[in-house]
Order: C-alpha cells, then sequence, then structure tokens
C-alpha cells in the first residue's frame, strides 16, 4: 500500500518545500521508493530545492491532461535513487488541477510500487492545497513559532478533517504530525518566539520534530540540495529525526534548548 | 423522476433565518414612537431592513385593540420590518393575521413540553392572558426542549462552525482561536474553550458554558455576551470556569466562575 503524506500549513514561507524535499529523501534514504509532488501549480519551488530543474520536461499537470505518461514525467533524484520528483507546471494556473487527475496520477503511482508519495502543498486553502490534502493518509503540519503561523495551521487542520477523502468517506482520520521549523531556542528563551510546547498546546497535535532555524537551509536551497543531505548540520540531523520518529522510532528531541556560548567559544567565535 | 429543478417555476425549501424581536410593552403608536425617537434619534436606519417578530409576552395589559397598520409603518420607518407576533393574546390573533402578520407562537413545542415538565403546579396556559402586576420581568423566550445533544469528537479548528440545535454541545477535545460553537442548551467543553462560545442561543437564560480550561475570545448566554479586548480575568484564565446568567435587579448579568475540580 503508498501511503500518501500532505505536508502543509497554510501560511507560506514557513518551509514546506524544505521540508517536502528534505523528508521525502530522508525516507528514500530508509529505502523507501518515495515520490515527492509539487502541487503549487504556477509558482513551480520543489524543483528547485531538489536540485532538478534543468531535467523538468513533463510536469503534474501534462500527466494530468494526459499529454505525457506519468513514467516520462517522473524525474529520478541526483541524490537517491529510489527518489523520484514531479514537478509542477509554472505555465499554468491551479484550475487546471482536478481531483479526478491527481486521483488518477495517484493510482498509478501505488501501481508503480511506491511506498510513499510526499505532497508539497502550495500556501492557502484554495484549489491548489485543498487538492494536495485530499487524498492524503498522513499529514505534516509545518508551523513557524508565531501567532499567525499557528492560526493557519488549525485551519488547515480544519480543512484536512472536513474535505479529506477520508472524511468523506467516513474512514479514519488522516494522521496528523505536528512540526515545527525556523526554530530558534534563543529568541523563545528572550521571549521574543512561541516555544515548541506553546504550539503543541495550541493545536493539540502530536509533535514529530522541531527543525531549528539555520543558515544553512538557504545555502541548501540554493545549491538544489535538499537540507538533510548537509552532513553533520543540525538541520540535516533534525530531519534525519523526524523521519525516524515518522516511521515510528523514538528519538529524544534536540535542539530546542538554548546553551549559552562557553568561554572559548565566544572568544574564537566558531559555529 | 419529477421534473428537474430548474424547470419548476417554485421550489420550497426548509431554512431557519434570524430576526429580531421587538419586545412590546406599548402598543400604541405615538407612545412608541416617542419611545423610538429616543432611543434611535439620529440613526432612522438603525435596523437595516431586518426583519422583526413582535413580542408581547412583556406586555402589562392585553391591549383591547392594535393599531397594526399604524404600528408597522412605524417600525418600517426604522428600517425594521414586522413579519410575524408571538405571545399575543389570543383575541387579538385574527386582527393580526388580517394585518398580514403570521402567529410564530410555537404551540406545538409547547404542549410537548407543557406534558413532559413534571408540572408539580399546574403550568399556565400557554399565553397568559392578562398579567395583574404591572410590567413583569420579561418572560424569556420558551427554550426549545434539550433532547438532541450533539458530541464533536475532535478538535474544532479554526473557520469551524459547530451549532447544537435544541439541544447541548459537548466538545470533548476542546476548541481553537478562530472557531465558533453555538448552542441552543449548554456548551460543555472538556480541553481548551478558545474561539467564539454561545449558548441559549434561542433565548434560554438557564443555558450554561462549562469548561476546563477557560480561554475564550466570546462568549454569550441567551444574546447576553462578553468579549475579553482586556484579557482573560486571571482567576479562571486557563482554568475550569462556568459561564452563566445572573438576576441583578431588572437586568441579567454574565458571571464567569472558576470550578475546582480534582
Amino acid at each position: 500500500m503508498t501511503r500518501v503524506v500532505v505536508v502543509t500549513s497554510g501560511k507560506g514561507g514557513v518551509g514546506k518545500t524544505t521540508t517536502s524535499a528534505a523528508f521525502s529523501s530522508g525516507l528514500a534514504l530508509r529505502g523507501f521508493k518515495t515520490a515527492v509532488i509539487d502541487f503549487d501549480v504556477g509558482l513551480r519551488n520543489l524543483d528547485l530545492i531538489m536540485g532538478c530543474e534543468r531535467r523538468v520536461v513533463y510536469d503534474l499537470i501534462n500527466v494530468i491532461n494526459g499529454e505525457a505518461k506519468l513514467t516520462q514525467a517522473l524525474i529520478k533524484d541526483k541524490h537517491c535513487d529510489n527518489l523520484f520528483v514531479l514537478p509542477a507546471s509554472q505555465t499554468r494556473d491551479k484550475d487546471a488541477l482536478t481531483e479526478e487527475g491527481v486521483e488518477k496520477v495517484l493510482k498509478e503511482l501505488e501501481h508503480l510500487g511506491f511506498d510513499y508519495v510526499v505532497c508539497d502543498s502550495p500556501a492557502g486553502i484554495e484549489r491548489g492545497a485543498v487538492l494536495a490534502l485530499t487524498f492524503a493518509d498522513e499529514a505534516i503540519i509545518t508551523t513557524n513559532p508565531e501567532v499567525s503561523s499557528v492560526r493557519d495551521s488549525d485551519r488547515i487542520l480544519g480543512i484536512l478533517q472536513s474535505k479529506s477523502r477520508r472524511a468523506a468517506n467516513g474512514s479514519d482520520p488522516i494522521k496528523e504530525h505536528l512540526l515545527v521549523t525556523r526554530y530558534s531556542p534563543k529568541r523563545v528563551e528572550d521571549g521574543e518566539m512561541l516555544s515548541y510546547k506553546d504550539v503543541q498546546e495550541l493545536l493539540r497535535v502530536p509533535l514529530i520534530g522541531v527543525i531549528p532555524e539555520s543558515e544553512s537551509v538557504l545555502q541548501a536551497s540554493n545549491q538544489g540540495t535538499p537540507a538533510i543531505h548537509l552532513k553533520g548540520s543540525d538541520v540535516s540531523e533534525a530531519y534525519t529525526d523526524v523521519v525516524a520518529r515518522f516511521l515510528g522510532e523514538t528519538r529524544d528531541l534536540r535542539f530546542v534548548n538554548y546553551e549559552k556560548p562557553g568561554l572559548i567559544k565566544r572568544l574564537f567565535g566558531g559555529k | 423522476m419529477s421534473a428537474p429543478p430548474a424547470s419548476r417555476s417554485i421550489e420550497f425549501r426548509n431554512a431557519t433565518l434570524g430576526a429580531t424581536i421587538a419586545v412590546l410593552r406599548e402598543t400604541e403608536p405615538a407612545r412608541l414612537a416617542d419611545a423610538l425617537h429616543m432611543m434611535l434619534g439620529g440613526m432612522p436606519d438603525f435596523f437595516n431592513g431586518e426583519a422583526a417578530v413582535l413580542d408581547f409576552a412583556a406586555m402589562a395589559e392585553a391591549p383591547a385593540r392594535i393599531d397594526w397598520t399604524g404600528l408597522a409603518s412605524l417600525l418600517r420607518r426604522y428600517r425594521l420590518q414586522p413579519v410575524g407576533v408571538r405571545n399575543l393574546p389570543p383575541e387579538l390573533a385574527a386582527t393580526a393575521r388580517q394585518a398580514g402578520l403570521a402567529i410564530l407562537d410555537d404551540a406545538e413545542l409547547r404542549d410537548r413540553q407543557a406534558a413532559l415538565a413534571p408540572a408539580p403546579q399546574p403550568r399556565a396556559e400557554p399565553v397568559p392572558p392578562v398579567h395583574a402586576a404591572p410590567a413583569p420581568a420579561p418572560v424569556p423566550a420558551q427554550p426549545a426542549i434539550q433532547a438532541n445533544t450533539l458530541f464533536v469528537d475532535r478538535p474544532l479548528r479554526s473557520g469551524q462552525q459547530v451549532y447544537a440545535r435544541g439541544g447541548d454541545l459537548v466538545l470533548l477535545a476542546g476548541m481553537s482561536n478562530g472557531a465558533e460553537v453555538i448552542a441552543d442548551g449548554s456548551i460543555h467543553c472538556y480541553g481548551p474553550l478558545r474561539g467564539r462560545a454561545l449558548a441559549g442561543a434561542q433565548g434560554n437564560i438557564a443555558a450554561r458554558i462549562v469548561t476546563t480550561n477557560f480561554g475564550p475570545e466570546l462568549v454569550s448566554i441567551a444574546g447576553i455576551y462578553r468579549t475579553f479586548e482586556q484579557g482573560i480575568p486571571e482567576s479562571v484564565a486557563g482554568r475550569a470556569a462556568h459561564v452563566r446568567l445572573s438576576a441583578a435587579g431588572t437586568e441579567q448579568k454574565l458571571g464567569i466562575e472558576s470550578l475546582q475540580l480534582d
């Protein structure tokens, strides 16, 4: 059975695409055959983050309209053998997405033997975002530790409950996971940012991980390398933990406490 | 198969619509006009064309006759559109019908409720014909029968709305800011009560709001509401609390009290 996982948030700029790229790569690194689909039709970004923008020939809309076969549109990732990217169309708008079309693509991916399909949702609560979550079995709610992001995530959680196929069928609800991204323990300590505990208390969804704010994310995006591949960085470690927790392993939460830099560190700098 | 809906020239649907209740203690148009002028003097458009139901429950004495035409044109001047009456003395019902107003007493509901009540003292007939005492407290609208409790098992999220018609609402996983719950009866919330909670939506002043974690944006009972612009009082914020109406003189006052749970 293919598991469909939507990465969603409501609000833009919180790290959905970064998370989709890192999370799908993480699943592939663990040996699962994984596809990651960009639902942000008209504003495609995922191919850039995955570093495959020059290899895009066909896209999701071409497949939905029957202009290309799914196997032609899937781009094999350059880092992982069993990861494939299905890019969004840059030239169409979201009206080109249809529920039947998305369902057909997901069925075909199941037929091709994929273990996981990760859907990178666009921001907002419009068509693209709703279609990205319609067929989901699990959802990763990406939230920044600030009130407007929390409010939008709450809204999306409501939509997951009401508009998903699982809700319509009355089957088991979508399994929800809270991922707090762009977390700065220092700013939490200074009282400038909500703590991950506050966010979880407000949203009441099980926490799957906390990704620290880091310059290496920007660097990774610009290089077209999913952040999980930046060996030794805290972001990479944090995403690896997220994947492990998603697969049912127990990992302690890391990178959530602020440690005052020691004397040596202060004198000599260093990261 | 019947004709497709588009080809029918009329269709009937059931809907529950909001209306303003105008509680009258006076039916003489001239005296009402003075009172309305005092209340709304500068704002003739105050009601913006809303539908109104005239409620006669608070009349000290049943008037012998009512000038329906005068009353209606007076209200229309304030852009209030009378559509019906309730609690009208039965002998005046025929004249109200003639004036084109619907009689909106839910007689069936009332009878059923009378039958269900344990009735230690004999109940008064549905519409009290004459009140002996002058100006009694407004008679609350008949609460609907509280039979249909609505349970919500999952957290209610921002943008979601739930209405427990004719009964209590039980939230088993709390609610978030930006959500709204409405109940004709009481609201019981296990978990955080955020967002807007409106109990006694049909005017049941005995309704309450009970929660294990108090933190709403707005609470209302029978239309008497309170917001928390200055923050929620420390004594109840984040704690178990209940909200209820208590009579303070002639007015109802919304009170929030903490609850001791252990």
